[in-house]
């Protein structure tokens, strides 16, 4: 299979707690038992709430966690068993953008620095040439080449990330996981960093992997979604015929759950989902959901049900969703007023034209405070 | 709602550090009715959590003080209560729920106890009523076995059990204003809405008038009677929730709103809409308007602070170009 650039097959992390006194240690299932494949090219999001495993998995595929089982295949070759030196030049083609743009950064390190130091690493280039791509990775992620001799704590969140995003491409890599990519944004600011991603993802030919449990963001950018519940992929497929109507009852719920950006949609959700998240240390028999399912039956609590095809490039992991009644899917608001239209229209002319206007960071730059990119990528 | 007098009014509050250069609220004024939820809306470091702060005598003076402005709610001026006046209204007639129920709850205590102790601080019951409130408010934020988790530490507890472990407290004695800022923030989209839910349930059981801040357009859409959108310590716009959402006026309003990933049918290719650029810093605040270094419509005129003007019922807005698609071709283009 030539488009399929990394996959998983039966991968399995468990952690192992620390021995309490006169007891067994517990046995954390983060991952346990994930079939996936990343296409070439696509940008494939993986959501659940908190403790449903999509962090460790991220970095299952990576290899920044050694897996418990199973293994991880990048462009034919299983890496799980690759010696660390082997797995160090693989890490080229592999790159990882974290969540936090605070901590992910080197504080004592100058951008430049940071952004070279995985070509040095991998002994792309000489110091001039590093020096000059560093400062073109710059420009790409929308930040000025003169930034290079900065410090981390001279840039506000949004542009850490860029940072962050330029450090990654660094090294020219095939795939490029995110973990929370935009999460610590402000919604104005994610808004730049996904276009930015959208648009490096084009011109570097990457294949994305998304975590994220912002819905309306993964919608907004994916190509494919996997669903991931207690350690387990429950639900994967084409992001369109996911939002239209997802399958499996805790996608249901959990896009049931997103408050709608419209009032006039207000009160149309089914129900909340009730009770929490069980722990993964202990996960209910057979289907992990059947203690919240409101479909659950006694085969939901006695077998695991494995993840099928259910047509269209889908699959699910639910013994009974051909029968389950049709989901409403999400309700989408009502056009707006004309004039309101043309009034959104004429923002996004104006802030489009945003680059031609002088920058308003200049101001800002002379008196010593944080500048930030004089252009909309 | 016109007819109504509103329960808590802010007048023109403004909040600044020492002496610093600028206000980091300015001229804030908001209402709030019996019944209603007001959402303010903002990003991080528009003054949104100093104003709430503010309502509940809680600003950390020095250095943060209160520079002008009026707070009144049932017929006094909160800004001229001692210490001890604000703290009998606090936790009884005035609540808030807080972001991290960590820091708001205390570890080293059972939750049951602390919720007790809030009724006790306020009425004067038995210990054994208190315990009984305590239960019974439990059992009201919908806590599965309630009478067990009385005794149980913070630690013992999910996220979304704390959050509303925090709410049965605030809400024990009855408060007629709550305050929540970024009450499901820390939470996932289930437990969010499960907390909104109830949160909702409990404000109409009661009629208890909210101020709910929040950075979340969905939250806002799902929850509020009214908003008002902060930037950079001012209000630049304000209304009933459907009048902010489907006729959206200020031009900061307007990139917030082009700026969520639209839950709705995605366009193809279609890009989001952003706002360039970051929130001014207190040092460096513009003395005009506060947003126009930022804004795609900036003009000459922007350096002149835009005064709040109705152009709708009840819908205000600070900017001098609103309605935009009436005024911008001919004002700005040339």
């Amino acid at each position: 299979m030539t488009d399929t650039v990394l996959q998983a097959r039966s991968l399995r992390k468990h952690f192992t707690t620390a021995r309490p006194l006169f007891k067994a240690p517990t046995v954390v299932r983060a991952v346990d038992g994930v079939d996936l494949d990343i296409r070439r090219g696509e940008t494939f999001s993986i959501v659940g709430e908190s403790g449903c495993g999509k962090s460790t998995l991220a970095r299952l595929l990576l290899r920044l966690l050694d897996p418990t089982e199973g293994s991880v295949i990048y462009d034919g070759q299983d890496i799980a068993p690759l010696p660390d030196k082997e797995m160090r030049k693989l890490r080229r083609d592999l790159q990882f953008v974290f969540q936090d743009p605070f901590s992910s950064l080197n504080p004592r390190m100058t951008v430049a620095g940071l952004i070279e130091e995985p070509m040095r690493a991998h002994g792309i280039g000489n110091r001039a040439e590093r020096r000059e791509e560093a400062r073109r990775l710059l420009s790409k992620v929308g930040l000025r080449p003169e930034f290079a001799d900065r410090y981390p704590h001279e840039f506000s969140g949004g542009q850490r990330q860029r940072i962050g995003i330029a450090r990654a491409l660094a090294t020219r890599p095939k795939v490029l996981i995110g973990d929370e990519p935009v999460s610590a944004l402000d919604v104005s600011v994610q808004a730049q960093v996904i276009n930015l991603l959208e648009d490096l993802k084009d011109e570097f030919s990457l294949s994305l992997v998304i975590i994220a449990h912002d819905l309306a963001v993964v919608r907004h950018i994916s190509d494919r979604v996997g669903v991931m519940y207690l350690g387990e992929l429950v639900e994967t497929g084409p992001t369109e015929t996911f939002f239209a109507a997802p399958l499996h009852p805790y996608s249901r719920a959990l896009l049931a759950a997103i408050p709608a950006p419209d009032p006039q949609l207000r009160g149309t959700a089914p129900p909340a989902l009730s009770g929490d998240i069980p722990s993964p240390s202990a996960p209910p028999s057979g289907c992990r959901f059947h203690t919240r399912c409101i479909h659950a039956d006694a085969k939901c609590a006695a077998e695991r049900p494995e993840l099928r095809d259910a047509g269209d490039g889908r699959q699910v992991a639910c013994h009974h969703f051909e029968t389950l009644p049709a989901s409403p899917g999400i309700a989408t608001p009502p056009p707006r007023a004309e004039h309101v239209e043309r009034r959104f229209a004429l923002y996004r002319d104006r802030s489009g034209a945003g680059a031609a206007r002088p920058d308003p960071q200049e101001e800002a730059q002379k008196t010593g405070h944080e500048t930030q990119p004089n252009q909309e990528v | 709602m016109p007819d109504e007098a509103p329960l808590l009014s802010v007048q023109a509050l403004s909040i600044r550090i020492g002496s610093g250069a600028s206000n980091l609220v300015d001229d804030v004024s908001l209402e709030v009715a019996a019944g209603e939820t007001l959402c303010v809306v903002g990003e991080s470091g528009c003054g949104k959590s100093l104003t709430a702060l503010a309502l509940m005598g809680l600003l950390p003076t020095p250095p943060v003080n209160v520079a002008a402005g009026e707070i009144h709610f049932d017929g006094q001026d909160l800004l001229t209560l001692s210490n001890e006046q604000m703290s009998e209204l606090r936790g009884d007639r005035l609540a808030m729920i807080f972001q991290e129920p960590m820091t708001a709850l205390n570890p080293a205590f059972p939750i049951g106890e602390q919720i007790a102790e809030a009724v006790r601080r306020h009425r004067s019951v038995t210990r054994t009523e208190a315990r009984q409130k305590a239960l019974e408010m439990l059992k009201k934020v919908g806590i599965p076995a309630a009478e067990t988790r009385l005794d149980a530490y913070l630690h013992q507890l999910s996220g979304g059990m704390r959050q509303r472990v925090m709410i049965a407290m605030a809400l024990a004695n009855d408060p007629s204003v709550l305050i929540a800022d970024e009450p499901t923030t820390a939470l996932d989209v289930t437990i969010q809405a499960q907390v909104l839910q109830l949160v909702r349930d409990l404000q109409r059981e009661n009629g208890t008038a909210m101020i709910l801040i929040t950075h979340d357009l969905g939250v806002v859409a799902e929850v509020a009677d009214k908003v008002a959108v902060m930037y950079a310590g001012r209000v630049v716009e304000s209304g009933p929730v459907r009048a902010l959402f489907e006729d959206p006026q200020h031009p900061y309003t307007i990139g917030l709103i082009g700026s969520l990933p639209g839950i709705g049918a995605r366009v193809a290719g279609g890009r989001l809409v952003t706002i360039s650029g970051l929130v001014p810093t207190p040092e460096a605040m513009p003395t005009g308007c506060r947003f126009a270094e930022r804004c795609p419509f900036a003009a000459p005129i922007c350096a002149e602070a835009p005064p709040l003007r109705e152009i709708d019922t009840g819908h205000t807005v600070a900017c001098h170009f609103a309605p935009l698609e009436d005024t911008v071709s001919e004002k700005v283009a040339s």
